[in-house]
């Protein structure tokens, strides 16, 4: 990773003037991929006394949220947003052992999956981290997902959201009997349920019964987000 | 292991004659200046040539090969051609490929209303400031011929319109010696003298004989002021098949060979290793509308066999690419342009001139300029080739992959997607809604845009103020000079 001039200014530390200020530079080298330096500024955010909840929202989560909007605004290209979520690992590996049990603040916990036989996987992946960038808990059940399974995990997990993906137009119907499965098990009114891939459609997502359609993961964190009413 | 000698890339080169295929046009065209003949209408290039061996016979000048060979041999190789700020920017050798626009079209597309309408003085300066923000435009042409100066005095306000509006090196046309001697007092203004102006010139004049065979008198005055001066010169002909020069592809190569080698001869023999520029244009007469065709198949193929010569030759070589017969900004042009810019490259023609041309060669238009661009910076990325070492490879990122499960987050991808993929700037790939929401932009509209945001912010460097005073002089004398004869 290529450490600019800013953040070697950073590192002997002549910026760090107040607590705010602190935040704020973890958040915009959050942004910036800048992961060592992210490292280096949550210890020193430590060192000042900060409460690690508060590291985590008012830096980390506060400088995933801005490469979110500019990622949906098309301002940012995919990988730009990925080293971005690299670096907010590195601060989280460090907060993670300090945060009380209970204080990981999370926007929901998300079930995800792509259908029965259908083994794409990098679609999935994709959505997955950028709902992890904007804080949402996920459990990945990998690719050709049976209805059983998934209807299986609802009852473990109890999951606010589940997103089901498909690429292929002869797996996207392992969605209604997906949909249908945890109907039959009573569980649908449980969770919202959105679906993505490349051959849906928005009128195929209402087809189905499902509750929201995606068209990419930029779209797909903003979906998730209102369908948990935030 | 311990550090190994990188695998070489290759750059991938098209070669559209064989040696024995040059050979034979080579003895062709040879056949046709001593058995055949030129006519010569400029007295200067007659006694040029006589006195070098040349005989006139049946009103023909009939040029033997020894001449030939002698001013192929006294030739320079290489051209460097410099910006107005005294930067090398161009130059003109074997394996580099410059591009620009063309010169002189009478209509141009209003980048404003989208009308087509006459061309203004005014037009050519914007349009070079165009250019000189565009990063794969390497030089500049007038583009416009202006419809509001005196006709007599066009080519000079082109010329002073392109050196206003662009730093860039720029390939310039003018109607006599007159104009020539005008030009030339701006330019050794612009440089800082004459021996400046020699050292680093930031012009190449472009004038052409009459194909076929035909050696009018300005134009060969023109070439022959170059060279007396130093100016790097082309003087290609345009044997069209089935127009000026024969139907078949061959026969236009054999003429046109003949012919551009006359106009190095008489460079050379003004003054050994003036800078020429060889090449010829070999677009197709339509056999329906007897338009020049801009855009056919045969001017690519033609330039492709024509480098070859030049390389024969070992001679810097003329090329043209970009242009279309499309009246508009639309798929047919970017078909045209992508197809002949493409061959450009891969021939490795030096100096590619006529982006940005549409409606054959009748009307420019700053869209397709931006467009052309955009296909230049693409066909460069082909060009780049395939680079095989270890961090291309990718061995550890494949161990790593889970199957089925991508790249897309690995370290090997966030650490190169920067440089490993090529990315468009003005080619869309947004997603099907968001196109929609950003108000379904077609390539031209995207193109307009970018033009008009161009126009407004780019920033190109005045004129010395030296050079501004010998423009207003040289336009004095032009303004008194036309009082006095009405």
């Amino acid at each position: 990773m290529v450490i600019g001039l800013p953040s070697d200014h950073l590192r002997k530390g002549r910026t760090m003037d107040t607590k705010a200020h602190v935040l704020e530079q973890i958040a915009s080298n959050l942004y910036k991929g800048e992961d060592d330096v992210v490292a280096t500024l949550v210890h020193q955010a430590l060192d000042q006394g900060m409460a690690p909840a508060k590291i985590l929202n008012g830096g980390l989560i506060a400088g995933m949220d801005e490469v979110g909007k500019d990622f949906k605004a098309g301002d940012l290209f995919v990988p730009e947003v990925l080293i971005a979520a690299r670096a907010m690992h590195a601060g989280m590996d460090i907060l993670r052992p300090l945060l009380a049990e209970g204080e990981v603040p999370s926007a929901g916990k998300y079930l995800i999956g792509t259908v029965q036989g259908d083994l794409h996987d990098i679609g999935k992946n994709l959505v997955k981290m950028m709902l992890e960038g904007a804080g949402f808990e996920t459990i990945d059940l990998g690719t050709d997902v049976k209805p059983d399974a998934f209807v299986a995990a609802v009852r473990e997990h109890q999951p606010q959201l589940i997103g089901m993906s498909a690429l292929l137009t002869t797996t996207m119907t392992g969605m209604k009997a997906t949909i249908e499965g945890l109907e039959e098990a009573g569980l649908r009114d449980t969770v919202k349920i959105m679906v993505g891939g490349a051959p849906l459609t928005a009128a195929f997502a209402e087809q189905i019964g499902a509750d929201a359609y995606a068209p990419d993961a930029a779209t797909a964190v903003d979906v998730a987000r209102n369908l948990m009413g935030v | 292991m311990t550090e190994q000698i990188p695998i070489e890339t290759l750059h991938p080169t098209i070669r559209m004659l064989s040696d024995e295929q040059i050979e034979a046009i080579h003895h062709a065209s040879l056949d046709i200046l001593s058995g055949t003949g030129i006519v010569m209408k400029n007295e200067v290039g007659r006694e040029l040539l006589v006195d070098a061996g040349a005989w006139e016979s049946e009103g023909r000048i009939k040029i033997p090969p020894h001449l030939v060979m002698d001013a192929i041999a006294s030739a320079s190789p290489r051209i460097p051609m410099f910006n107005r700020l005294g930067e090398l920017t161009m130059p003109l050798e074997a394996g580099k490929v410059f591009f620009g626009p063309g010169s002189d079209c009478p209509f141009t597309i209003d980048v404003e209303t989208g009308q087509r309408r006459k061309a203004t003085a005014e037009d050519v300066r914007r349009i070079a400031h165009l250019c000189d923000s565009l990063a794969q435009i390497d030089f500049v042409m007038s583009m416009g011929s202006p419809s509001d100066v005196p006709p007599l005095d066009h080519y000079l306000h082109s010329f002073i319109s392109m050196i206003r509006g662009s730093v860039k090196p720029n390939v310039y046309t003018a109607n006599n010696r007159e104009d020539m001697e005008d030009i030339y007092r701006i330019a050794c203004a612009v440089a800082g003298g004459e021996d400046e102006l020699r050292e680093k010139p930031f012009m190449l004049h472009y004038a052409e004989p009459i194909s076929p065979l035909l050696y009018n008198d300005e134009s060969v005055d023109k070439l022959l002021f170059c060279a007396e001066k130093g100016i790097p010169v082309t003087y290609p002909p345009s044997p069209n098949t089935g127009g000026g020069g024969p139907i078949t592809l061959a026969g236009a190569l054999a003429l046109g060979n003949a012919e551009s080698l006359v106009g190095l001869a008489l460079t050379q023999l003004v003054r050994p290793g003036t800078p020429f520029l060889y090449g010829m244009n070999t677009a197709a007469l339509d056999m329906k509308s007897a338009i020049v065709s801009y855009g056919s198949p045969e001017w690519p193929l033609g330039m492709a066999a024509c480098a070859d010569l030049a390389r024969y030759y070992d001679l810097p070589v003329w090329g043209t690419a970009g242009a279309a017969d499309s009246k508009v900004v639309d798929a047919q042009a970017g078909i045209e342009a992508a197809i002949s810019m493409m061959s450009a490259f891969l021939t490795r023609c030096n100096l590619v001139h006529d982006v940005g041309y549409i409606e054959y060669g009748t009307t420019s238009s700053m869209e397709m300029l931006v467009v052309a661009d955009e296909i230049i910076r693409e066909v460069r990325y082909i060009m780049g080739g395939v680079e095989i070492s270890e961090r291309t490879l990718a061995r550890e990122a494949i161990h790593r992959a889970k199957p089925g499960g991508g790249f897309l987050a690995d370290d090997h991808t966030l650490d190169n997607w920067k440089w490993a993929q090529w990315r468009p700037e003005l080619i869309d790939r947004m997603r099907y809604d968001r196109w929609v929401e950003k108000g379904r932009k077609d390539m031209a509209t995207r193109a307009n845009e970018r033009a008009r945001q161009i126009l407004a912010e780019h920033q190109v460097p005045p004129l010395p103020e030296a050079a501004e005073e010998v423009i207003a002089e040289v336009l004095k004398e032009r303004e008194d000079s036309a009082k006095r004869t009405t």
